[in-house]
């Protein structure tokens, strides 16, 4: 008989021991808002915190615990994610790798990464991105033109990402780079790891609409890969590209919106009441409405959750998230203008700027991780299963076509 | 709590998508309206009898089922979706949550039972927005106090047997019950956009009502609350229809070479359709859950729903007639009939802007 045969918790003794574990160790949500992902502020500070979640046991907690996760379900991740709404956890900098890379990699990585990379991601150890964008393929990804070319055991890395967050301070990246352009665009993609830290690779900051630079340009010059940084197949990268896109907007769909949103219901309305706008019926119907709308994609974010602990995955419902999401982030900022009247035009208070940045940051929700015609091309075909876009592209060989804004095909 | 159906609302759900699929398609509604009939009362003693839908949210001490609203919305999304004409909502939501709301045993002793039997039809006078005048007076007159007013639409308010009269009285509002055939009530069924839904102008000279026991005013708010989980529910399912329609037309329909869904002026039309349908149903399952686990929600939940179900349900149902094209515009074609639902329970207890202001008091503004 094995004493050591430990006693699996409930989902509630794990809620309970997650609050007791936050209260004590981790920092409330201030007013003044709580961590930006990547801005890289306080990067050793992060990477201590990420430790800590993971020796107390709620980093991973849904992932396989041969590779350092908890090995849980849903319901422990739930719990987990609700009980931290009050806390600014300071772990912005792993939310792009345990978001995307990481899941992609446990679906398609081959047992050597997946005990190779998981645990140090996990563990905050070693921080990740993702780089599919390029100039000249944004909506249309995988019209990207970053080459591989393998020259005996090793590739050679050739071109230019764009829009990759965190790429400033990321040891590993997950690369797409175009294998064979005498394919059709889909067919000829291979995705990699690469080490941001080898040689040839220049990571440049990229200023947005709101005057910060939250992403970066990266540019890859003959950088040396070794065969064993394929993830999946060589020239099914598309595949894996899939895996991660749909982790993205699961990721970007469900995150839940702090109460500290300068954007929120709460927060607009404490603005609407100090800026004496509540006798207005006008903008009592909007703040309720806006209410309604940030508070359902809160709620189908939850129902999704629930769903999947059923047993009945999103799949593609993870559009709709993201759809919904930058749509309510639309809506919030007419709202926040309603509300602010002319004093968004001109103001004296640091209150005031923060809700200019969130305003002017929000058409760019509607882009990142696929533009809202993007997702509603996916909602139409894999949700309702409408016909596909005739696609006049798919069946070409690559280097046949035009891409981005370029006026000629592309040759190589 | 959670937002999931429980395998007994699954249960529910199923066999009430049986029963209208066999005993009430769109085909059996449609001789309904061309007959003038208000419901088909067969169809009404099998949803009360056989499926004991008038019941769910009456207490079993008085007959019913005492599953509460939660059940009650899975059974009426079903029914939204086949646009069954029936008294529930006016009987089995509205008027029995009222008697649920007040205090006077009496009534719901006299009425519980036949209301969720189906043998009773009664209804809740509520007609435009909350706060508006009663349009209705009390006034006692010996022993009997007598009600003077009239009162429109006022849902099944033809076929109720028993009406439950909102008026202002000798001791300010309270709510009077007034038999189907009082002296001086008359009944005069409205020419209604949606013929679904019955409705009626009811006009009372000098008839005999009782003052119920009770806070009338929280009781019709409770009332309201209710009709907007009811409501929404119902057009939670009957957006899904159009939906559905939508987007099987969507995939047959051959033009230019291919079919229509394949056009992103069709697609994404149909991807906002869904989307504003996650939404809205998310909601409703929000509602739906705090009416029975936390009620001190439950007004908020209840017309957040309506709010994010009313007004997409008429885009929804609008668009549904658009994608088809000419086809859709028809008589024969099934997409005029949610238009015209839709546009009816959009305005009913309480239009766009009603909905919001309830929503807005109920968040505290």
């Amino acid at each position: 008989v094995d004493d050591d045969v430990p006693v699996r918790e409930s989902a509630e003794q794990f809620r309970a021991r997650a609050r007791a574990w936050l209260a004590a160790s981790a920092p409330r949500r201030s007013a003044a808002g709580g961590d930006e992902v990547g801005s890289g502020a306080g990067l050793a500070g992060q990477r201590a915190f990420q430790a800590r979640l993971y020796d107390a046991g709620f980093a991973g907690i849904t992932w396989p615990a041969q590779y350092g996760g908890q090995g849980l379900t849903n319901a422990e991740q739930i719990a987990f994610s609700q009980e931290s709404r009050d806390f600014a956890l300071p772990v912005g900098a792993f939310v792009i790798g345990l978001g995307m890379p990481g899941p992609t990699l446990l679906e398609c990585g081959s047992e050597e990464q997946k005990q190779r990379y998981l645990r140090p991601m996990l563990r905050g150890e070693e921080i990740w991105c993702q780089l599919f964008s390029e100039p000249g393929a944004g909506s249309d990804v995988a019209s990207l033109q970053t080459s591989a070319i393998l020259d005996g055991d090793t590739w050679i890395l050739s071109g230019q990402k764009v829009w990759t967050s965190g790429a400033q301070y990321s040891d590993f990246g997950a690369v797409l780079a175009r294998t064979d352009p005498a394919q059709p665009k889909h067919r000829g993609i291979t995705m990699f790891i690469v080490d941001m830290h080898a040689p040839g690779v220049t990571v440049r900051p990229l200023r947005v609409a709101t005057g910060s630079a939250p992403f970066n340009e990266v540019f890859f010059d003959n950088v040396r890969l070794n065969a064993d940084a394929m993830i999946g197949e060589r020239n099914r990268g598309w595949d894996a590209a899939v895996v991660m896109l749909r982790s993205e907007r699961l990721t970007i769909g469900t995150l839940t919106a702090g109460r500290d949103n300068p954007l929120g219901f709460s927060k607009l309305r404490e603005l609407a009441g100090q800026l004496d706008r509540l006798g207005d019926p006008a903008i009592r119907r909007r703040l309720a409405e806006l209410y309604a709308r940030q508070s359902a994609a809160g709620l189908f974010g939850r129902l999704l959750r629930e769903e999947a602990m059923a047993g009945r995955m999103p799949g593609a419902r993870g559009s709709v998230a993201k759809l919904a999401g930058a749509e309510a982030a639309t809506f919030s900022a007419e709202v926040a203008a309603d509300v602010l009247g002319d004093a968004v035009a001109g103001f004296d208070t640091p209150e005031l700027a923060q809700v200019l940045t969130s305003i002017v940051a929000v058409p760019g929700l509607a882009i990142a991780g696929g533009t809202n015609e993007i997702q509603r091309n996916i909602i139409g075909e894999r949700v309702l299963g409408l016909a596909k876009d005739p696609g006049v592209d798919r069946q070409t060989p690559f280097n046949q076509l035009k891409v981005g804004t370029q006026q000629r095909p592309v040759t190589s | 709590m959670s937002l999931i159906l429980t395998a007994d609302e699954e249960a529910l759900r199923d066999s009430v998508r049986r029963f209208v699929a066999d005993r009430t398609p769109l085909t059996s509604v449609r001789a309904l309206i061309t007959a003038g009939e208000p419901y088909d009362a067969e169809v009404w003693k099998q949803l009360t009898a056989q499926l004991g839908l008038a019941g769910l949210i009456i207490p079993e001490e008085y007959g019913g089922a005492g599953a509460g609203p939660a059940a009650m919305a899975v059974a009426l999304q079903e029914l939204g979706a086949g646009l069954v004409p029936s008294p529930l909502l006016a009987s089995a939501v509205l008027a029995a949550g009222t008697l649920l709301a007040l205090d006077d045993m009496a009534a719901r002793e006299a009425l519980l039972p036949g209301i969720a039997s189906g043998e009773t039809v009664a209804t809740l006078a509520l007609t435009g927005p909350a706060g508006a005048a009663a349009g209705v007076r009390a006034a006692a007159d010996g022993d009997l106090t007598r009600l003077s007013g009239e009162l429109a639409p006022v849902l099944n308010g033809a076929q109720a047997s028993a009406l439950l009269i909102p008026a202002d009285g000798p001791d300010g509002l309270a709510v009077y019950l007034v038999d189907g055939a009082a002296a001086g009530l008359t009944r005069t069924p409205l020419t209604t956009a949606d013929p679904t839904r019955a409705l009626a102008r009811v006009t009372l000279a000098g008839s005999p009502g009782r003052a119920l026991a009770g806070n009338a005013a929280s009781a019709l708010s409770a009332a309201r609350d209710l009709a907007s989980l009811a409501l929404a529910a119902e057009q939670c399912g009957a957006m899904a229809a159009c939906l559905a329609m939508t987007t099987e037309y969507a995939k047959l329909r051959v033009a230019f070479g291919q079919p229509i869904g394949a056009f992103q002026g069709v697609k994404h039309r149909l991807a906002d359709m869904e989307t504003a349908w996650e939404l809205g149903h998310a909601a409703l399952r929000a509602a739906a859950r705090s009416a029975a686990e936390s009620p001190a929600d439950f007004p908020r939940d209840a017309a957040a729903a309506r709010v994010l179900i009313s007004g997409p349900y008429f885009t929804a149902a609008a668009d549904t007639i658009e994608l088809h094209g000419g086809i859709g515009f028809t008589w024969e074609h099934d997409a005029h009939l949610y238009y015209k639902n839709a546009l009816s329970g959009k305005v009913l207890l309480g239009g766009p802007a009603d909905q919001l202001d309830r929503l807005a008091a109920a968040l505290g503004m």
